[in-house]
């Protein structure tokens, strides 16, 4: 019987592309910074606010929509981050399907004051970014070049996401033992 | 891909030298055929089948809608291709079947698909009639133990990809979930010609 159990668990994880759980999460630094690609982001109001007018300056962005649960439970640590990281913008750019109307709900909801709502127009940042999962944060350096990204939730308030935005900032490479914390799972109540 | 590589191994050499005699899991893992069958709840409340949604061509997929910390994005790529077939859209329905009726109860999934795309169904049912609809389709699903501090916390592992199936619910094809929105654009017209 125990070697059934046994069996069934080596078959379980035969599944073929099973489970969230094994996308690498966390801070994953690029080998070579490569260039991110356009994205036709809007503003709430539909105007252009591509990142092509952030050059020059480097930009945390983070992807979002308001039906992912811990994407949204993110929200308050990176409004906070928009005022104190200096020298680096923090764009929250939503994947909703519903646009501006969803994330301006969200925002409303979770008192969003300083970001700004960012919209995927085209539904295609996503796959032009490679993003199976959300959240994902990517963070470009002052030359439009992804230089890493961090899969999942993080602790967007702990002392370590603050120096690693310094870094960023000051254009300094980026290391693994920069890696904010993961933030803890929450309950499964919607906020 | 080398970790499933090496638990398939594992497995294999398991089997090897497993009890003799027909394995508890061997029914589970030579499955036959997709029959497309179900009997579940949609979000309205309402029982349907795979007759509900007769002349439809169907983009099926399997799934749950508590991520703890990480969502996956195969109902915005779904979202994104139904978006893309146009005037087509019309003769297609995407599909979310839960495997986590416990938490994703109808008025739950009626929100929750809503945000992807008003045109979704999305299903849920009793835990039997799930694990029926599941086995139908041949997909496995193992619901963790939840986290110390709250009984409603757990991730459930579940096999993933986008089932098509035609307008009478017979399996066309089974797509991997990382295929961007435009390819799975391409074949469900394909699929419609």
């Amino acid at each position: 019987m125990r070697r059934r159990v046994l069996l069934l668990s080596a078959a379980l994880l035969l599944l073929p592309q099973a489970a969230p759980a094994k996308i690498a999460t966390g801070l994953i630094v690029a080998d070579a910074p490569a260039p991110v690609p356009n994205l036709d982001i809007r503003d709430g109001d539909g105007n252009d606010a591509g990142l092509g007018r952030s050059r020059g300056r480097a930009v945390l962005l983070n992807l979002w929509a308001s039906w992912c649960l811990p994407c949204v439970a993110e929200l308050p640590a990176l409004d906070r981050l928009a005022t104190t990281a200096k020298g680096v913008e923090v764009v929250a750019l939503s994947l909703d399907h519903n646009g501006a109307p969803a994330a301006k709900a969200a925002y409303a909801r979770m008192e969003i004051t300083h970001l700004s709502v960012r919209v995927d127009a085209q539904l295609r940042a996503g796959e032009a970014l490679a993003a199976p999962m959300l959240p994902v944060t990517l963070l470009i350096d002052a030359q439009g070049r992804e230089v890493a990204r961090f899969v999942g939730a993080a602790d967007w308030d702990s002392p370590l996401a603050r120096s690693l935005l310094d870094a960023l900032a000051a254009g300094r490479p980026i290391t693994t033992e920069m890696a904010p914390p993961k933030a803890k799972p929450r309950g499964a109540q919607p906020p | 891909m080398r970790k499933s590589l090496l638990f398939g191994v594992l497995a294999v050499v398991l089997a090897l030298i497993g009890p003799s005699g027909s394995p508890a899991w061997a029914e589970a893992t030579v499955a036959p055929s997709v029959t497309g069958r179900f009997s579940l709840i949609d979000q309205d409340g309402r029982p349907v089948t795979e007759a509900s949604y007769a002349g439809h061509l169907r983009m099926m997929t399997f799934g749950y809608t508590f991520c703890p910390d990480i969502c996956p994005t195969t109902l915005a790529v779904m979202a994104a291709a139904i978006q893309r077939l146009g005037p087509d859209a019309a003769r297609v329905i995407p599909i979310f079947v839960t495997v986590d009726p416990k938490r994703d109860t109808p008025a739950r999934l009626k929100e929750y698909v809503a945000a992807f795309d008003p045109r979704f169904a999305g299903l849920s049912g009793t835990q039997e009639a799930v694990a029926r609809a599941a086995y139908d389709f041949r997909v496995r699903y193992h619901i963790n133990s939840p986290e110390a501090s709250d009984p409603d916390l757990y991730t459930v592992d579940h096999s993933a990809g986008i089932y098509i199936m035609d307008g009478d619910g017979h399996f066309l094809a089974k797509l991997p979930h990382q295929l961007e929105a435009d390819d799975i654009a391409e074949r469900v017209r394909a699929y419609l010609r």
